[in-house]
């Protein structure tokens, strides 16, 4: 029989994963005032797929980039392309798809480090 | 095993359990990449109210729009649009966003204001946002009214109204295009000797959607004019009115724009 600390170590580590498990998985922290980049995968294919409508219409490609910009650190062309897969897979309509696939070709073709302009 | 050989292991599963749990939610909670708009903060969802605005403006989809502002608390109310679009212009943010928000407000009281339309079945969105997802039914679209490139407003009456139920004084704006259907969106500049100051028309849905205005100040001298347009006027001051009863107060100037029928 193991002794009562090896028993109590086998008790701790279910134990925690069981917490865990809950506080994770189960129940996890409610957060609310929350920023764009906390948005759930479809919610964020939609915000990013209203920036593209926005911009075929403006050609504004600096207040895309600072729309992309609240969605999160990641190169503004890979959020784009994140959201394209997003919408070929749950079979978007072809004009939304063009947008998408728009604004990144022009996010493509803007020349490596570029800034957004804030002022 | 007896009792005393199950000790350690409960003792154990409690203090773990303790432990996972403070760890979870307290030391290093889950990160938040389910969070619906509804959510955000309340700057960022005006920001997105703003890109739903600019996003209708760029494709003129209104049941997508008010589907999309249906995420948001609040949001589907031409009120807060117009409030949001005076906001955005107060702050010196986006002015295209502000004239999308007021148009997106406009269009949302039009679409009230057309019972008749008819409705019938159609795809929901192509987005795929959960709360849309289902089969809806749209109203037929109704066209908002728009200008005739190339046919210039002309100021067509300026009357001072004694019955305005405004508080202050205020110059009421109304513009019209050649059919008589009022025009939001057109942008109004008022100068006077200290300054100058703008707005939009269709921020005011209630009163048309042509409809303007702007609080006159006592003793000071106005010009109007429309935006990209000669149409002017100028001259206007706070004038008083006398009631039957001969009390006074002050009225209104009511300027009418009309956009001529192209020849």
């Amino acid at each position: 029989m193991p002794s009562k600390w090896v028993r109590f170590a086998i008790g701790l580590a279910i134990g925690v994963l069981l917490g865990l498990g809950y506080a994770w998985r189960i129940q996890p922290v409610a957060y609310y005032d929350t920023a764009p980049d906390s948005l759930r995968q479809d919610y964020r294919a939609d915000y990013i797929l209203m920036t593209a409508q926005a911009y075929r219409a403006d050609g504004d490609l600096r207040l895309a980039l600072l729309r992309l910009a609240a969605l999160g650190p990641q190169p503004p062309a890979g959020i784009v392309s994140q959201a394209i897969a997003f919408a070929r897979a749950n079979a978007f309509a072809a004009d939304d798809l063009e947008a998408l696939q728009r604004l990144a070709d022009d996010l493509a073709a803007l020349p490596a480090g570029a800034e957004i302009d804030g002022s | 095993m007896n009792r005393s050989g199950w000790t350690p292991l409960l003792l154990g599963l409690v203090v773990g359990l303790a432990a996972g749990l403070i760890y979870g939610w307290v030391l290093q909670p889950a990160r938040p990449t389910q969070a619906a708009p509804t959510s955000l903060r309340s700057d960022f969802q005006d920001e997105y109210a703003a890109l739903i605005a600019s996003a209708f403006a760029a494709t003129g989809d209104l049941p997508r729009a008010r589907a999309r502002l249906g995420l948001l608390p609040g949001a589907s109310d031409s009120d807060h649009l117009n409030a949001l679009a005076q906001a955005w212009l107060a702050t010196g943010r986006s002015e295209s966003e502000a004239r999308a928000l007021a148009a997106l407000a406009a269009g949302l009281v039009e679409r009230t204001a057309t019972p008749s339309a008819v409705a019938a079945p159609t795809r929901p969105p192509a987005t795929n946002p959960p709360a849309t997802a289902a089969v809806t039914t749209r109203p037929r679209a109704t066209p908002l009214p728009t200008l005739t490139p190339g046919a210039p407003f002309r100021l067509s009456e300026r009357d001072l109204v004694c019955d305005d139920p405004a508080p202050e004084p205020r110059i009421q704006v109304i513009v019209l295009d050649a059919a008589g259907e009022g025009v939001p969106d057109i942008l109004v500049q008022v100068i006077w000797d200290a300054g100058q100051d703008q707005f939009y028309t269709g921020l005011k849905p209630d009163m048309g959607v042509g409809f303007g205005d702007f609080t006159l100040a006592p003793d000071t001298v106005y010009t109007v004019q429309l935006a990209d347009s000669d149409a002017i006027a100028t001259g206007l001051q706070a004038e008083t009115c006398t009631s039957p009863s001969g009390e006074t107060h002050w009225g209104s100037w009511r300027l009418t724009f009309v956009q001529p029928e192209a020849p």
